[in-house]
């Protein structure tokens, strides 16, 4: 079976092995109460479970090695052949096991539980149940809450503080690329894909081009750990945060260490689930999504106007490209951008973007979708040969509609499904984050200000390179 | 046996200090200490070492091509690499590096229109790449299709189709559609790891050579074709036509067809060289190859590479575990 991954994740250490790779870092270390000095001896009961000897006789039930998800993130090595190992620990049976705790759980001990959907996934729920975008949020709303979910938002809103959050940077990153070599060019952040095989691939060399601002499900999860439960009087660790994305990739964004909150030892996103799953979710339940009646919107975080749903333009996996262009057009030269002109290139997923003005050329952007156009984008940069000031890098040709987890219909081309998804997506009426009222709000009573500190805190993070260790097992013989 | 004439036996690798790592076609073992010793020289033209390119690879260099004009030469290499070179009046001058590939580089290939390359690896990935005019190279695709180690590729002798081998017993082919590069046809049959392919010169047909101790020969069918063999859609359909078994007794890692004389040579892990030529009248559904010519000890130790000089007939060339480049001069039977 074809690995879900993003092409760009799968290339990233594969081998002939199967089961965890040979460049498994992770030695499983298992805490020892006490610490022998000599050598133990282990017995192997007949149900698998190992007890070590002591040299008193004594036996003592050894712990199962187990490798979760965050060890694997911090290692170079088989984070796509141990797929079973990864993919078990963020599913919709997660989200199933959570409802059925709550149903049977004291009223203490219950957690409340949030959805957060993601533009894309709805886009390709719509053409699977053939219904417009409106219609299938609202039924989707329904649906979930009547398996126990208690507010179902969308990441439309907190892709708001994401494109703001990036199109400030880049104004800053411009201004001081004198100082520093390697603010530009600035490169996209939102997708975990591409974020994933830069660290692991790249390391060092990439991370200080890439963009500092959370994605879209990441500034969700601050805000519903953090806002939202303070708003609702509870603690984050008695939220229980879904997002429903599009890719896989996006699962391991979520087990990310820097986005596990420490003091109360709880994820910003516990569980991320693809469209695909929700379609298995509406199977196992035996309900079609047209069937079900239309239920009112939470818009506490939703992009909703009048009954409206809101999107963002420049393309369904942000328009990252496309606002921080207008932003910066304006910000920088006084200038005022209306279209946006692409140029393709070699291929349709590397286009380029020109702002010119009396022959200069002021602005150099660019869309990288896909493995071979960040190979040579990545390449490029490494010989000093980038001429762009910005690139939206995303790991899936085509965009997040394309996403490896959206739903495939059988019987359909691919590429006839992709084009109803982004005619879905297109079909709601754009914003412009600097508009939206909720937001601005938010950044004054939640955050304290665009600059401040806590802003600063739940908006941005940091990116780790992926040191591969020499054990015995990586020679190459 | 009949029409052979061992020429001109080459020994620059083993012995010496010169260009340290396995030969050209090695399987990556460490080569034994030997000390140095010239053979005497024999009678008629031979073969001189003109340079050493020991800068480029940190690892072993498993295959290497030059491009149709000449100018360039491919080294792909265990380092993950796959290193340009451009002749220059006075040697060799390393022009780029193309990186990418996630562990070692099996094979590279250059496309007729030499505009093309195409790299291949344990990875399980095929690579295509694109020079332009400024010697600029770019990654035009990256292949997913294998499900293991792919261990050779080769271009069409005429048009852009790509054909891979991989470590999956399977052959794969290639072709641009729309703005990317897709398989467009799979070739089972094999039972285990298929290590070599070759194109005949008309391209209709394609060889391949496997641990399961065959040579396959396949057969392209067009859509429409008169033979009533079934096409999806606008791609044509390749069939096994021949199955060459019996003949070899341990794996065979490459297979070269000659373009001048349709010659087939193998080269066998049981250090033996094989030739095989078509039985004629030629019967394209069902073709008979027989054994034209078989050296029992071509290397003392497998062979890895056979390769046909493309100017003079029954010029063959072949290297080994055994760190030797050999030279044979075959010409066909009378009675084959």
């Amino acid at each position: 079976m074809a690995s879900p991954f993003s092409g760009v994740l799968q290339l990233t250490d594969l081998d002939d092995f199967i089961g965890p790779s040979q460049e498994c870092i992770k030695p499983v270390k298992v805490e020892k109460n006490h610490p022998g000095k000599a050598a133990a001896k282990i017995r192997i009961e007949a149900d698998g479970s190992y007890f070590q000897i002591n040299q008193d006789g004594g036996a003592q039930k050894l712990e199962k090695a187990k490798i979760t998800l965050n060890d694997c993130l911090a290692c170079s090595g088989c984070i796509t052949s141990a797929e079973s190992v990864l993919i078990t620990q963020q599913s919709h049976e997660e989200l199933y096991k959570m409802l059925a705790f709550n149903k049977t759980a004291a009223p203490n001990e219950q957690k409340l539980v949030v959805v957060s959907v993601s533009p894309q996934s709805r886009a390709s729920l719509a053409a699977r149940c053939k219904m417009n975008v409106l219609e299938t949020a609202k039924k989707l709303t329904t649906f979930l809450k009547s398996l126990g979910v208690h507010y179902v938002f969308d990441t439309t809103f907190s892709r708001n503080f994401s494109l703001l959050e990036s199109q400030r940077e880049f104004v800053k990153r411009f201004r001081k690329q004198s100082e520093d070599k390697k603010a530009l060019p600035m490169l996209a952040s939102a997708c975990p894909g591409w974020i994933c095989y830069a660290e692991k691939t790249h390391g060092s060399f990439i991370i200080p081009y890439i963009s500092t601002a959370k994605s879209p499900q990441q500034v969700m999860g601050s805000l519903v750990k953090g806002h939202f439960a303070e708003q609702q009087h509870l603690t984050p660790d008695q939220i229980y945060h879904v997002t429903v994305m599009p890719c896989y990739d996006k699962k391991l964004e979520a087990s990310r260490p820097d986005f596990f909150n420490q003091e109360y030892q709880t994820r910003d996103v516990d569980c991320v689930i693809t469209t695909g799953e929700v379609l298995r979710l509406l199977e196992q339940e035996g309900i079609s999504l047209s069937d079900v009646d239309p239920a009112p919107l939470d818009t506490m975080f939703s992009s909703i106007t009048e009954e409206e749903l809101t999107s963002h333009s420049g393309g369904g996996s942000g328009g990252y490209l496309e606002h921080i262009y207008k932003y910066a057009a304006k910000e920088l030269f006084g200038i005022q951008v209306d279209t946006i002109q692409y140029k393709p290139l070699k291929n349709k997923d590397f286009q380029e973007v020109t702002l010119e003005k009396d022959g200069v050329v002021l602005l150099q952007f660019a869309l990288a979708y896909g493995f071979r156009n960040i190979q040579n984008l990545v390449q490029k940069l490494k010989r000093g040969k980038s001429p762009y000031h910005y690139v939206e890098v995303m790991a899936c040709p085509s965009g997040c509609l394309n996403g490896g987890g959206q739903i495939k219909i059988e019987g359909e081309s691919s590429k006839d499904l992709l084009q109803q998804v982004e005619k879905l997506y297109e079909s709601l009426k754009t914003e412009i984050p600097e508009k939206n009222q909720t937001v601005n709000e938010l950044y004054e009573h939640w955050l304290g200000g665009m600059d401040s500190e806590k802003a600063a805190k739940a908006l941005h993070t940091e990116y780790h390179a992926v040191e591969k260790t020499s054990t015995g097992f990586n020679i190459k013989w | 046996g009949r029409g052979w004439r061992g020429r001109g036996l080459r020994e620059g690798h083993a012995g010496g200090g010169v260009a340290r790592g396995p030969s050209p076609g090695s399987q990556g073992q460490p080569p034994p200490p030997v000390q140095p010793h010239y053979p005497p020289a024999p009678a008629g033209p031979s073969w001189v070492c003109r340079a050493v390119l020991g800068e480029g690879h940190q690892r072993t260099v498993r295959k290497v091509a030059w491009s149709p004009c000449g100018t360039y030469l491919a080294s792909a290499s265990f380092d993950a690499t796959t290193c340009i070179w451009k002749k220059q009046p006075d040697g060799f001058e390393c022009v780029t590096t193309l990186e990418g590939h996630e562990n070692e580089v099996k094979s590279v290939a250059w496309a007729p229109s030499g505009n093309l390359l195409a790299t291949c690896s344990r990875d399980k990935s095929v690579w295509v790449w694109e020079v332009d005019e400024e010697e600029e190279y770019e990654c035009v695709s990256v292949l997913n299709s294998h499900t293991q180690d792919v261990k050779h590729v080769v271009w069409h002798p005429n048009q852009e189709l790509l054909a891979s081998a991989s470590y999956d017993d399977t052959v794969k082919l290639y072709h641009e559609e729309e703005d990317d590069w897709v398989c467009c046809a799979t070739l089972e049959g094999h039972e285990s790891t298929v290590w070599s392919v070759a194109f005949d010169g008309s391209g209709e047909r394609l060889a391949s050579c496997s641990d399961d101790k065959t040579v396959r020969i396949w057969r392209r069918y067009k859509p429409g074709n008169e033979e009533g063999v079934a096409c999806s859609g606008t791609d044509p359909t390749w069939k096994c036509v021949c199955n060459l078994s019996g003949f070899h007794t341990r794996t065979i890692y490459d297979v070269a067809w000659c373009h001048l004389t349709g010659a087939l040579a193998t080269a066998c892990g049981d250090d033996a060289i094989r030739v095989f030529e078509e039985s004629s009248p030629a019967a394209p559904q069902q073709p008979t190859f027989s054994l034209a010519a078989h050296v029992a000890r071509a290397h003392s130790q497998d062979v890895n590479c056979v390769a046909w000089n493309p100017k003079e007939p029954g010029l063959l060339a072949s290297c080994s575990d055994d760190g030797e480049i050999a030279f044979w001069k075959y010409q066909r039977p009378e009675v084959c």
